[in-house]
């Protein structure tokens, strides 16, 4: 149709889609919910619907088939089954990839009718029925226009139309063959040629040959036209490979429809929109008085409608007749009056040949418009709701963000005009406005940052069926319970959350949660319970993934973490079990004997923990033996500005973030000690061994003056659990900054995470000292 | 692009929101104005708040169907006179009757061509082509 629509059929499908399979896991424990069953089914119906206004056949079909499965469900002749219930959340899963192939492309993908077909016969199976081959009804074939004859011969058009008019169904089958698809071992004419029933074939070069030159033989310039008698099935079968290259149409109108003797007051109306509106809207009021007969409350809507029907024909003359006839109905208590008249005016609007009708321009929804409201909320006024572009949205952001570093340059500038202009009076005055904009500034950011923020439902969502599928695939028995979902934090937070609470929640069901029996054994419920809980705390939003399993075994860990020689023997019994249990966290650590191929897929625990830690969080797991695992996800509510600590280090300003800052020194010079060849100092009875940054950096440190007694600036930093002191030449301020990814051949330069702009135009570089230490 | 006002103004009600996006696109640009309504129970309030030339309602939507909403309407008086139009994706119009019983005035099958669906509304409320 066009991009605005498909615009708005591909998140509203996914959504839909999202629904279907929510409803389908709590009906799957509740085989009874008849809200979960009336759910799941509107929203496939409703995606029904809306696939039908784009040429996607393939995707309709699937569809169609699910919704036809779940209407038996909801009626009750069909009872889900957890088999039957898989192929369905399949066959979404299945919709979903359409969805993305329509999204990258505008279109499915080629094989996207023999997938359909194949999901659809399964699904259809289960109702006692074939799938019907053909493609949805609800894409009639068109006639075919008059120059895709052209092509063949007079006397072969003749006998097709002869076989036609006999009441038989003649399809045109226009062919025309990818250019390159010699290329591919592809025969077009041998493939045409398998269909049955060959009424006539033609083959004609779609564009002028090149001449001389210019001539590429193996260039396919083929068009082919065949009629047949073939069903519409049968050339859509035959010709499946190619389908994405072959159109289909009727060689002529069908017969008409034999019409069963109609009562004389209810003419049978075929409502399918076969009609011309104007018979279609009167056939069918003679069909409602027919039925309803003489009805005080029900006539008012036909007055209006035939009314308005004869002012938009600009019959107006008819008005008094069509009013006295009202008149009369009502004075009788008939419709007889009525019906007598709209026969005359059928007389006179007898189906006209069909013009065909120009296609009507589809323009987008004015702007300035409200989005149509979430249709989840019918019960309040219609929510002010906007769905926007997450794009936007982020552009927005980059441009607060460069307003924010260009409102620094201010107070630069308030500088100057005192210092080389010697004007105090336009300083205090740059300095006021500086004031005003900074304020306006800072609102402009708490108000973005409010937009930015999603739910953390949009993650938990996913978990119902994931969890589902992994006890199922392990034989343990699981439910989810979910608390907080709709707490909020920043999207970059959440987006990133996904992974590494996928990571934690396999490794509970595939670690922590014991089989059925083992569970029974222990005294527990045969059905583990997996928590995800989300709340807000201050400025952090904090996660949690509970299970009721066997608990992590501090003994058995340290001894895998010897065997796995993550840690030595000594430094193990030296843990204490909180510690031993934070273990798992170390790179080249997983409890499992073998990687399972749930929670292994290569990567440990240790990802979990660099990944939360990159979004400026914390992981800490606690334990109790026999009675489950608690892993805490903390992290904080907006990612959008990193409050950093401005450093000097050989001259050059660099940004360490704030949440790594423990302490700023300054060190006697013999405060710092000798281990080997590492420097330490003692801090709170804690040695702490020192990095001087400028080597680390490659740069030369400042030579400070003799009479510099200050001591060395030493920057203390937690970081990865260990405390390190950033030897550094000196303390700059504190500011917030609109963080920016390295892009870029910088991107791939290590130890930095980000830049920002300073006021007076500088970059400065942000460190990321997980990466560098 | 877009025709001169035709001061008519319709209520689509249908739980599917690129079908609403569809039909508004179709009928403003022909010059009707154009309100939604996401659900039965919405589509009820809407049209009972407002005056409208004509409605067209789904007929299979949460928390009401279009029958329901549809035989609601009818029981209020300043709603017996507004043409209705049902469109629904049964094939074959078999569930027509029961829309008409419910009130409906006319039955549309799913998706409705632009030109059924723009002449249809040009019928029903007096617009000339």
């Amino acid at each position: 149709m066009n991009d605005t629509l498909l615009a708005r059929f591909i998140p509203e499908a996914r959504e839909l889609l999202q629904e279907a399979a929510a409803g389908l896991l709590t009906l799957e424990r509740h085989p009874d919910d008849a809200d979960a069953i009336n759910a799941v089914f509107r929203a496939v119906h409703t995606l029904k619907g809306s696939s039908g206004l784009f040429e996607v056949p393939a995707l309709t079909r699937l569809v169609h088939a699910g919704e036809d499965l779940l209407s038996a469900v909801r009626i009750g002749s069909f009872a889900l089954r957890p088999d039957v219930v898989d192929q369905l959340l399949d066959s979404f899963d299945q919709v979903g990839v359409f969805i993305e192939q329509l999204e990258a492309d505008g279109r499915l993908a080629a094989d996207a009718d023999r997938i359909a077909a194949r999901g659809a016969g399964l699904l259809r199976a289960h109702l006692g029925e074939a799938e019907p081959v053909a493609a949805t009804p609800d894409t009639p074939l068109e006639i075919a226009p008059a120059d895709w004859l052209a092509d063949i011969d007079a006397a072969s058009l003749a006998a097709a139309r002869a076989r036609a008019d006999a009441g038989e169904t003649m399809l045109v089958v226009r062919y025309e063959p990818d250019p390159g698809c010699f290329y591919t071992g592809t025969d077009p004419v041998a493939s045409i040629q398998t269909l049955p029933d060959i009424a006539a074939l033609a083959i004609a070069p779609r564009a002028p040959w090149a001449r001389g030159a210019d001539f590429d033989p193996y260039h396919c310039n083929l068009r082919l036209t065949a009629l047949t008698g073939a069903t519409r099935e049968t050339v859509e079968q035959v010709m499946t490979y190619e389908l994405d290259q072959v159109a289909i149409r009727l060689l002529s109108a069908p017969p008409p429809a034999v019409v069963s003797a109609p009562a004389p007051a209810a003419p049978a109306v075929p409502s399918d929109g076969t009609l011309p509106p104007v018979a279609h809207v009167l056939a069918t009021q003679s069909r409602i008085l027919g039925r309803i007969g003489y009805d005080p409350l029900r006539l008012p809507s036909t007055a209006t409608i035939i009314a308005n029907l004869l002012r938009s024909l600009g019959r107006e003359a008819r008005l008094p007749a069509w009013e006295a006839a009202l008149a009369e109905a009502h004075r009788d208590a008939d419709v007889a009056p009525l019906l007598a008249f709209l026969a005359t005016l059928d007389a006179a609007h007898a189906p006209p040949p069909a013009p065909m009708a120009a296609p009507v321009p589809v323009a987008p929804p004015t702007a300035g418009e409200p989005a149509a409201a979430p249709h989840h909320d019918g019960a309040r006024a219609p929510s002010r709701t906007l769905k926007v572009d997450q794009g936007k949205i982020d552009l927005l952001m980059t441009l607060i963000g460069e307003l924010v570093v260009s409102k620094n340059a201010l107070p630069f500038l308030a500088r100057r005009a005192e210092e080389v202009h010697g004007s105090r009076d336009m300083a205090r005055e740059i300095k006021e406005q500086y004031a005003i904009i900074d304020r306006l500034t800072q609102e402009m950011q708490g108000a973005i940052m409010q937009v930015r923020m999603l739910p953390v439902a949009e993650i938990f969502d996913r978990f119902p069926r994931l969890i589902r599928d992994i006890a199922r695939r392990l034989d343990k028995q699981v439910t989810l319970a979910v608390e907080g979902a709709d707490t909020a934090a920043d999207k970059t937070i959440v987006e990133a959350l996904g992974d590494p609470l996928l990571h934690i929640v396999r490794n509970s069901l595939d670690h922590g949660i014991e089989p059925p029996q083992a569970r029974l054994a222990a005294g527990k419920p045969a059905m583990a319970t997996v928590r995800l809980r989300a709340f807000q705390d201050t400025d952090s939003v904090v996660i949690e993934v509970s299970d009721d399993g066997r608990g992590i075994d501090p003994v058995a860990i340290r001894d895998i973490a010897v065997a796995k020689a993550v840690i030595g023997r000594d430094e193990a019994d030296r843990l204490s079990d909180q510690e031993a249990v934070n273990l798992i966290y170390r790179p080249g650590f997983s409890t499992a004997a073998a990687v399972s191929d749930l929670s292994g897929r290569g990567v440990g625990m240790d990802v979990v923990l660099s990944t939360v830690q990159k979004l400026g969080g914390r992981v800490a797991v606690t334990s109790q033996l026999g009675s489950g695992t608690t892993t805490r996800l903390t992290l904080p509510l907006s990612m959008a500005v990193t409050r950093v600590m401005v450093v000097d280090i050989g001259g050059s300003l660099y940004g360490i973030p704030m949440d790594m800052v423990v302490q700023t020194v300054r060190l006697a010079p013999d405060a710092i000690r000798r281990i080997k060849h590492d420097e330490v100092c003692v801090l709170r009875d804690e040695v702490v061994p020192l990095v001087r940054m400028a080597q680390r950096l490659g740069v030369t440190a400042a030579t400070r003056d003799g009479d510099d007694d200050r001591g060395e600036a030493v920057l203390v930093c937690r970081v990865a659990d260990r405390t390190v002191g950033l030897v550094i030449d000196d303390f700059r301020e504190g500011m917030d900054v609109i963080l920016k990814p390295m892009n870029g051949i910088l991107a791939s330069v290590p130890g930095y995470c980000g830049t920002t702009l300073l006021g007076d135009g500088r970059v400065l570089l942000i460190l990321d000292l997980q990466e560098m230490l | 692009m877009t025709k001169p006002a035709t001061g008519k103004r319709i209520l689509i009600v249908d739980d599917g929101m690129t079908t609403r996006l569809y039909y508004r696109s179709v009928l403003e640009a022909a010059g009707f104005a154009v309100d939604e309504a996401a659900n039965g129970l919405e589509g009820l309030e809407r049209a009972l708040l407002d005056a409208f030339d004509l409605l067209i309602v789904d007929v299979n939507m949460p928390k009401m169907d279009g029958y329901a909403m549809i035989a609601r309407l009818r029981g209020d008086s300043t709603m017996h006179a507004v043409p209705i139009v049902t469109i629904s994706t049964e094939a074959a119009g078999s569930d027509a009757d029961r829309a008409y019983e419910a009130g409906a005035d006319l039955y549309l099958v799913k998706p409705a061509a632009p030109a059924t669906l723009l002449e249809t509304a040009r019928l029903l409320t007096g617009v000339a082509a």
